[in-house]
């Protein structure tokens, strides 16, 4: 048991060691950099034995990633942002070919305008990508999280890429303390990878990734919309494997706190979950029966476990850091896809883009409106863009 | 190894659908002949790829593997790695890609794998256009040479820019090996194969493979044309090892209207422009000797 | 290769593959006995044939209106080479009567004149002509057991993890690695290689320059192998002792 004060970087790159990924893709870019920078140096002093390609830019660190998948060991890379936005091309190849890379991804605005903070608008282009995604909101958990997304996505009954995301320098550069996996307690839980379909072996000819016609298309994509439908059982059953043997339970498809009465549920992703846990507590004192849902797997979204918190409460907010333009947040248009047919009261909080803070107080005020839909059953305002000068809030 | 002594056993089956008299079906099926049954070969989205690998049917006898366009030695260096990992390290790793994927959008990937000195050989099938899409201007299209993005009429005159010098761009990076070969030249394309199979590090060969279809040549010249390329100094053929260059075959200096003359996609050119070529080639070869000089 | 063709005076909405054609029109005469051409040809339609026999000496499985036409002749007569795409329209002119040949040359210096320039149009045009002047229209009687060729069809649960190809044993033959052997690439020749044992001298040339690695080398002679040879000719125009030669 080793507690250390360790960034959300540190965390991500020591999880991606005590995995044993065995070919790791490394390029820079603000603020995912010390992930790799990390893995160099655990590289470096022997800690960690793998192939570790530096190489010239983010497309090159999926595509070596999902060869060397293909030819069968564990692969791992982190990016952010304008990274993930050149690997784009090759994430729905990952999937396609059912090959379970996982990524770190430090959520960092896209541009334009070029700016290097916290925003989820580089992830939510690839909601449709085929991977699944997760967001955390404190370190340990990112730790955590790399390690549980190898044992998730190598699952035979899922055999999908994984993303763990974690929000750029709230998470990626903070110190917070982290018990730092023992590789013994690590190599209990996830075992020596076997990939989970066919790969590039010199001594097994198969063929991955060749031109395919129409035929094959329907059954290939339904394939992989039952693997992603299959992935939340995983994720439950991986959840409850790692508290079982580490004591630490993250939460499953969500964490819900607070919401078996509560008479407002917010909905956050990232590092606003854990902001809105205090708010929570605080309202709570007064009297205030308000309630969370840290969403954390965007993908597979838990529709039916949300629709169920929709059903029982007066009314309901999501927050998003990443805005769908002329709609509203992405978050809240998928929240509203699950709550079809519901009549409770729903609105969105567009707040923190690009690295503007959100504060207990932004949190707070959130909660008063819900509070107030709640009992009048009317949405002041359906979508609310959080301290925006010239805008209404 | 000599011609009657390669293995008569295919492993690169017919069947394909490869148009009829195509040069990189030439060097596929020879090539991995030399390299053997311990082969895995990755390509990009090209000619290769959907003729030889269309589901379920695929061409190929050793494993394949395709990613997208621009990444071959990317996917090449990650196989490389995997296999190394997997104590499979003596298996050769070859990345196969046409011009358009290799110079031009395959460049980077190329480069970086190069500069890293990844235990890869990287094949280029030198068709010179994107052919696959249908026939347009790469950087290895020669001048004057029709493509559909090169048209001949009133504003274009087929292409206005000349060849990249993509071998010597390759060994600028001072890597191992750097090859030109040509499906015409058959002991020396076994040479070259043979001997790039044995060394460790980056490899490069860059085979001249005329097409018919896109080259406006009868599907009988794709050999013929290869000739005259190198004869002609249009196509040197060399090698660079660990930096010493070879000149393989010295050119006969044909004029390179005997070279132009059999291709369709020639046929416009003005004589002011063959004359442009004529003084290209010319210059070319100086270079090239000059460098084998240098370099000996 | 199948390509798909409406005709109609008034708009047509419908954008899907054709299941139930009016015409037939098979450039490769060799699909006749690989595969079922009238599938789905409805009652009182028409198959046209680029061939140099006559139509009652065709059989597609099935009594059917049938034109033949020796198109590829007519192509390198007249265009010098065998592109039958133009000669065909005119066969499809005379067997159908649903266009005017006039109409066809017309479209043909549209088109192909438009991009190629006057004089290939005028070619095209001709080339149209000639195959329309040289159609016969007959009937044909069908005696043949019609065969659907038979393709690899996995559900989701057989379809390989990623649509990975592994090498397989299917009921429409062997996929995966090498499998591309299941495929008879002779049909799409024009031209053959005729083989002169007595001239060759075991050079090996034609076996590497052959695209295909159909020529194989059997002891003291070349065996050349009709089902997969798409005639290139490359094996005849390098052979060093003129051993081979490329015939109709």
């Amino acid at each position: 048991m080793v507690k250390k004060m360790v960034t959300g970087n540190y965390a991500a790159a020591y999880g991606a060691m005590r995995s044993r990924v065995k070919v790791v893709a490394a390029y820079p870019i603000t603020p995912q950099t010390f992930i790799v920078e990390h893995l160099s140096e655990f590289v470096n002093n022997g800690e960690l034995e793998c192939e570790y390609v530096e190489v010239e830019s983010e497309h090159t660190a999926m595509s070596t990633c999902v060869s060397a998948s293909a030819t069968g060991v564990r692969t791992f890379t982190a990016t952010s942002s304008q990274g993930l936005a050149l690997m784009h091309e090759i994430l729905p190849i990952a999937s396609g070919m059912r090959l379970p890379v996982v990524m770190a991804v430090v959520n960092r605005a896209i541009a334009a305008p070029i700016n290097i903070w916290v925003e989820h608008n580089d992830i939510m282009p690839e909601r449709d990508s085929g991977w699944i995604q997760v967001f955390c909101d404190n370190n340990q958990e990112v730790q955590d999280m790399v390690l549980q997304a190898f044992k998730i996505a190598e699952d035979k009954r899922v055999a999908l890429p994984m993303t763990v995301g974690l929000d750029a320098f709230i998470l990626s550069h903070t110190v917070e303390p982290v018990d730092l996996m023992e590789q013994e307690h690590a190599d209990k839980f996830l075992p020596k990878y076997v990939p989970p379909g066919p790969i590039i072996d010199p001594d097994d000819v198969n063929d991955v990734g060749v031109f395919t016609p129409p035929e094959y298309m329907m059954e290939a994509r339904f394939n992989m919309d039952k693997a992603m439908r299959e992935a939340p059982k995983v994720i439950e059953e991986v959840n409850v494997a790692f508290a079982k043997q580490f004591g630490r339970n993250h939460g499953g498809m969500i964490d819900p706190y607070m919401v078996d009465d509560a008479d407002a549920v917010l909905i956050t992703l990232g590092t606003a979950s854990s902001t809105a846990h205090e708010v929570v507590d605080d309202m709570r004192a007064e009297g205030k029966k308000v309630g969370l849902v840290k969403l954390r797997f965007w993908r597979p979204y838990p529709s039916a476990q949300l629709r169920k918190i929709a059903e029982k409460t007066k009314a309901v907010g999501v927050f998003d850091r990443a805005v769908s333009y002329g709609v509203s947040g992405p978050s809240f248009i998928e929240f509203k896809s699950a709550a079809y047919g519901l009549n409770v009261p729903a609105m969105n909080f567009i707040g923190g883009l690009g690295g503007r803070d959100v504060s207990l107080a932004d949190i707070r005020f959130m909660y008063e409106r819900l509070l107030e839909a709640g009992k009048t059953g009317k949405v002041k305002r359906d979508i609310t863009w959080m301290g925006t000068r010239g805008v209404e809030q | 190894m000599k011609l009657k002594e390669m293995p008569d056993e295919e492993l690169f089956t017919r069947g394909h659908t490869a148009c009829a008299g195509c040069g990189a079906a030439i060097a596929a099926r020879n090539l991995i002949k030399v390299l053997g049954k311990d082969t895995v070969v990755v390509s990009p989205a090209c000619c290769l790829l959907i003729f030889s690998a269309t589901y379920p049917l695929i061409s190929w006898k050793v494993p394949y593997h395709h990613v997208a366009f621009e990444n071959t030695a990317a996917c090449a260096t990650g196989m490389k790695r995997a296999l190394k990992v997997r104590g499979k390290d003596s298996t050769t790793v070859m990345g196969i890609a046409g011009d358009g994927g290799t110079a031009d959008i395959g460049f980077q990937a190329l480069s970086g794998a190069a500069e890293r000195n990844e235990d890869i050989l990287y094949v280029m099938y030198d068709n010179e256009a994107y052919m696959n899409t249908g026939i347009q201007r790469s950087g290895s299209t020669p001048f004057g040479a029709w493509t559909t993005t090169t048209p001949v009429g009133k504003v274009k005159s087929g292409k206005a820019n000349f060849k990249k010098d993509m071998p010597q761009i390759m060994m600028a990076h001072n890597v191992p090996y750097v090859a030109t070969a040509s499906v015409g030249h058959i002991q020396d394309f076994l040479n070259k194969f043979e001997k790039a199979k044995k060394i460790k590090g980056f490899r490069y060969i860059q085979v001249y493979t005329p097409c018919p279809t896109g080259w406006r040549h009868d599907t009988s010249k794709t050999i013929e044309i290869c000739k005259l390329a190198v004869d002609s100094g249009m196509w040197t053929l060399y090698e660079c090892e660990n930096g010493k260059v070879t000149i393989n075959k010295k050119p006969k200096m044909t004029p390179v209207t005997e070279y132009l003359k059999p291709q369709g996609r020639f046929k416009h050119m003005t004589e002011a422009d063959i004359k442009k070529l004529q003084d290209w080639v010319l210059k070319k070869w100086e270079n090239d000797e000059k460098l084998a000089q240098l370099k000996a | 290769m199948l390509a798909f063709t409406r005709i109609d005076t008034k708009r047509i909405y419908r954008k899907t593959q054709v299941y139930e054609p009016d015409v037939v029109v098979i450039l490769d005469e060799g699909l006749v006995e690989t595969v079922n051409v009238v599938e789905g040809l409805k009652k009182g339609g028409i198959v046209i044939v680029n061939s140099a026999k006559k139509p009652e000496d065709i059989d597609v499985g099935i009594d059917i209106k049938l034109a033949t036409v020796d198109a590829t002749t007519v192509a390198l007569e007249i265009l010098k080479q065998p592109a039958t795409n133009s000669a065909i329209l005119g066969a499809f002119a005379k067997a159908t009567g649903l266009v005017k040949i006039e109409s066809i040359e017309k479209g043909i210096m549209q088109i192909f004149g438009d991009r190629l320039g006057p004089k290939v149009g005028e070619l095209n045009g001709r080339a149209a002509r000639a195959a329309f002047d040289r159609t016969i229209v007959g009937t044909s009687r069908g005696h043949r057991q019609l065969k659907t060729a038979k393709k690899w069809l996995p559900d989701v649960n057989e379809l390989p993890l990623g649509v990975a190809a592994v090498p397989m044993k299917t009921e429409a033959g062997m996929v995966g690695p090498g499998s591309f052997l299941e495929n008879k690439t002779g049909s799409w020749r024009v031209f053959r290689p005729e083989y002169s044992k007595d001239k060759c001298t075991m050079c090996n040339f034609c076996w590497f320059y052959c695209p295909e690695g159909c020529i194989y080398r059997k002891g003291d002679e070349m065996e050349f192998d009709m089902d997969y040879c798409k005639g290139c000719g490359i094996c005849a125009n390098e052979c060093p002792s003129e051993a081979i030669k490329m015939v109709r």
